[in-house]
């Protein structure tokens, strides 16, 4: 699941959460440049196939790390 | 010594008249003055009407109600719209009680709900018992619906305004003295301090709460003034659920603020009110909680009631603030709405908080019947219902303009019950 | 008594998750369960059919419910039994469903689940008891049946003495004192010390239980769900912006992005323009199309559900994830990304 609102997701016992930048765009970042928003985007969807390949036992948050974002 | 006196004039009938003017509990509305208060490039017209309770009449998708308020010639009232901000606060201020002003119609991204003037939604909303001045209005060609919006909300200040001037030199039926909350350090007689925290709806166009004429997006949390909230420094400009609205009029009369005076020096000491954004991220909706704790506790706080604007994502502001609060020490009490479904037996919320306790404020999925009208103001038809706007409908709660104040304002509350078992028995079945 | 007999393709041992696609069919006399519920029935009623379907066939079609209470009806059924479904979220939708179905139709029926299973409220106003959470409580549930169905024998209504469900319901009502004032009193309460008065309670929390992993994910099928009321511009199905009581399906089959203008999200809730600038920021269909395209997944399912999360039911979004979970499995798709707002 990717969704801004990591509490609620939780509390509803969500097993595998990927958080977002916001609650209107869970896939997206308005409030970059569209290059860095495709990368953003891109790295959000492989940290949820990463979700999707763990075993977890619980609501889990899988952070998306940060990167170098070398042509930001 | 009082920081604010309200000179409390009780309107019990209102009409339509040729000019303006208040007497013996009369408010008179002067047709032409109150349109003129309109005249704007982005409207082409607006008509102006009167409903008062016991009318068998249905508003239909209103949008914000005003309470009229004055301070006298010299203006004073909705600093920031009407009037400067580095003026001298408090003092008197005049109130039309039980009178309100409010615009109806569609306007794009208003959530459709409806006031009516008896019966059972008349029960449930704050507007149902009010005498209201119903502004119908027609958009200008050419004009944006958001210039449109404007044009309406400064028209209604106005005419709130314009309203209560014409109480000004009327003898007050009750003087009402408003002291400054407590501030720490401050003896209390042992009794706690408790506060208020007003989260405001920030989610931009159509869906924003003006402090001094300005949103408060991006803003942290802060410590306001409650005279000024009395007078207007709190407009609504937010359509979205409208069982779950704050209107200008719930601001101008916060009722946990009311409430909680009504117990300063019995039970409590009123500690003050904190207004804060509700931010359209998780991040900023963690940084908001954890500084209105921080706030409360610096101002001296034991407990706060937290109140929440809109569904889904003010529950989660909610939850995050009374989860700070309580692990911060203080007591929280938030005001909720559930949604349980038209049977109430779905699970009432969606994000509770972990600590702390919960007022109901009334199911929003509950189904209310409501018998024909005979008159409709601000349409022709309801689209929830997919009806004429006279007709018997059967609506739920959600769309009674404030039946589930997030402020407190409504009535509603839900209880446990054990459903009834009322299974067939067998062979019975036909 | 002549009983009817309803259990899933598991149950009946037609085959797990892979067998879960088979349609409705009858078997003569006990089957599975039903073997040990006749037992604990004795002589004086019969099973004399059980009905059987695949729980994702059965869960993603909702007129198999009115199929199977006509094919209990040319068994003769006197009663039509369903479950025990335990937690289990598909088979439980589908015996609530049926049973209501058959008591719409004028057949008594009964049907078992654990209070909690999240089909349960399917079953509107039709008897259920109460199961364990898990089959291991097979023998105390179906000695609860077995009571139950004795008792519905006798002409006698069931009770939660007979292990009925009885999900207490929020009842609203109008007060005196405005909910701003019993916050008051309420925080005054709590400041006395009363750490335990509340009009709702708190603290709880949902429990799902987790999926296994994906294994290869360069060979699975991924979905792409939303509850963000992403839809096609115009919303010609009408899609609620509010208080959704259903889901949609478009087809994304040959779509390498979704364009703005060609798709809009009439959420209620939140300030759509980001989204309707750019629709993927609310179903990244362009990225999960280009991870298909380098291998990284096998492939994307052909079809985008979507439903909207702004003041739904709680109860009404619990029977969407149940029915996406049919539906989806039903096609073959082994993990699925949900976006929410």
């Amino acid at each position: 699941m990717i969704t801004n609102l990591v509490t609620i997701a939780e509390q509803v016992g969500a097993p595998r959460i990927v958080p977002g930048r916001g609650i209107p765009y869970p896939s997206g970042d308005p409030n970059v440049p569209p290059s860095a928003e495709q990368s953003w985007r891109r790295r959000l969807v492989q940290r949820a196939l990463d979700a999707v390949a763990t075993a977890v036992e619980r609501p889990t948050i899988f952070e998306v790390g940060d990167v170098e974002e070398a042509h930001a | 010594m009082p920081v604010l006196r309200r000179m409390v004039h009780e309107v019990r009938s209102m009409e339509i008249g040729a000019a303006t003017r208040y007497e013996q509990h009369q408010l008179v509305v002067g047709r032409e003055q109150a349109q003129a208060l309109f005249a704007d490039p982005a409207l082409a017209a607006v008509r102006v009407h009167v409903a008062a309770p016991g009318d068998p009449t249905r508003i239909i998708a209103p949008l914000d109600v005003v309470e009229p308020r004055s301070k006298g010639p010299g203006g004073g009232v909705f600093p920031g719209w009407m009037a400067p901000v580095n003026r001298p606060r408090g003092g008197d201020t005049h109130v039309l009680r039980g009178a309100a002003v409010l615009a109806a119609g569609y306007l794009p991204r208003n959530q459709e709900g409806l006031i009516d003037m008896s019966g059972p939604a008349a029960e449930r909303s704050p507007f149902g018992r009010t005498n209201n001045v119903v502004i119908e209005f027609d958009r200008a060609d050419g004009a944006s619906w958001q210039e449109a919006e404007v044009a309406l909300r400064r028209g209604l200040l106005r005419l709130a305004v314009h309203l209560a001037d014409a109480a000004v030199d009327a003898p007050p039926d009750v003087v009402e003295e408003l002291a400054a909350p407590h501030r720490p350090g401050m003896s209390t007689g042992g009794l706690p301090r408790v506060g208020a925290i007003t989260n405001l709806q920030t989610q931009g166009a159509f869906k924003d709460v003006f402090v001094y004429g300005r949103s408060m997006a991006g803003s942290l949390p802060t410590l306001f003034d409650p005279v000024e909230i009395e007078d207007g420094a709190v407009v609504s400009g937010q359509y979205g659920h409208p069982a779950l609205r704050n209107p200008t009029y719930i601001h101008q009369n916060n009722p946990v603020v009311a409430e909680l005076r009504a117990r300063d020096g019995q039970d409590l000491c009123f500690a003050g009110v904190v207004l804060c954004p509700e931010p359209v991220e998780q991040a900023d909706k963690e940084l908001v909680s954890t500084h209105a704790a921080w706030l409360c506790r610096a101002a001296g706080f034991d407990a706060a009631i937290v109140t929440k604007e809109g569904a889904g994502n003010a529950d989660n502001d909610l939850m995050l603030k009374v989860d700070a609060l309580e692990a911060d020490g203080l007591t929280a009490v938030a005001l909720y709405a559930e949604l349980s479904g038209a049977d109430g037996t779905g699970p009432p919320l969606v994000a509770g908080p972990r600590r702390g306790a919960v007022v109901s404020t009334g199911n929003y999925d509950q189904r209310v019947k409501l018998p024909a009208v005979e008159r409709a103001l601000g349409g022709t038809r309801l689209n929830i219902a997919d009806a004429e706007a006279t007709a018997a409908v059967d609506v739920p709660t959600a769309a009674i303009l404030g039946a589930l104040s997030p402020l407190g304002a409504g009535w509603l509350t839900c209880r446990s019950e054990q459903q009834q078992l009322a299974g067939q028995k067998l062979g019975g079945a036909a | 008594m002549r009983i009817v007999h309803y259990v899933n393709q598991f149950y009946a041992g037609l085959g797990g998750e892979a067998e879960a696609g088979i349609g409705p069919r009858a078997l003569e006399g006990t089957v599975g369960p039903g073997r040990l519920l006749s037992q604990l029935l004795g002589d004086e009623h019969e099973i004399v059919v059980t009905l059987v379907c695949g729980d994702d066939y059965a869960a993603s079609n909702t007129a198999v419910a009115e199929e199977l209470v006509g094919m209990a009806r040319e068994a003769g059924a006197e009663l039509l039994v369903a479950g025990p479904a335990f937690g289990s979220g598909r088979y439980g939708l589908v015996c609530a469903r049926l049973v209501a179905a058959a008591e719409a139709a004028g057949l008594p029926a009964l049907a078992s689940m654990h209070p909690d299973n999240p089909g349960i409220s399917d079953a509107g106003g039709a008897p259920v008891v109460a199961a364990g959470a898990s089959s291991r409580q097979m023998r105390p549930t179906l000695q609860t049946v077995a009571a139950a169905i004795a008792k519905l024998a006798t002409g006698a209504n069931l009770t939660v003495a007979d292990g009925r469900v009885a999900r207490a319901a929020r009842v609203g009502q109008l007060v005196d004192q405005r909910a701003a004032a019993r916050a008051v009193e309420l925080v005054l309460r709590r400041l006395a010390g009363d750490r335990e008065s509340t009009e709702v309670p708190v603290g709880g929390f949902d429990v799902v239980t987790p999926s296994a992993p994906v294994d290869k994910l360069a060979s699975a099928t991924v979905a792409l769900v939303t509850e963000g009321a992403l839809v096609p511009a115009g919303n010609p199905d009408r899609l609620e912006s509010a208080r959704a009581t259903r889901w949609l399906r478009y087809p994304i089959e040959g779509m390498d992005s979704l364009a703005s203008g060609k798709w809009e999200s009439v959420d209620g809730g939140f300030a759509t323009t980001a989204a309707n600038a750019d629709p993927n920021r609310i179903v990244p269909l362009d990225t999960v199309r280009r991870l298909e395209r380098d291998g990284v997944i096998g492939r994307l399912h052909n079809e985008l559900l979507v439903t909207v999360g702004n003041g739904t039911q709680v109860a009404s979004a619990r029977r969407f994830g149940v029915e996406w979970a049919a539906e989806l499995r039903k096609a073959g798709v082994q993990a699925a990304i949900l976006t929410a707002t």
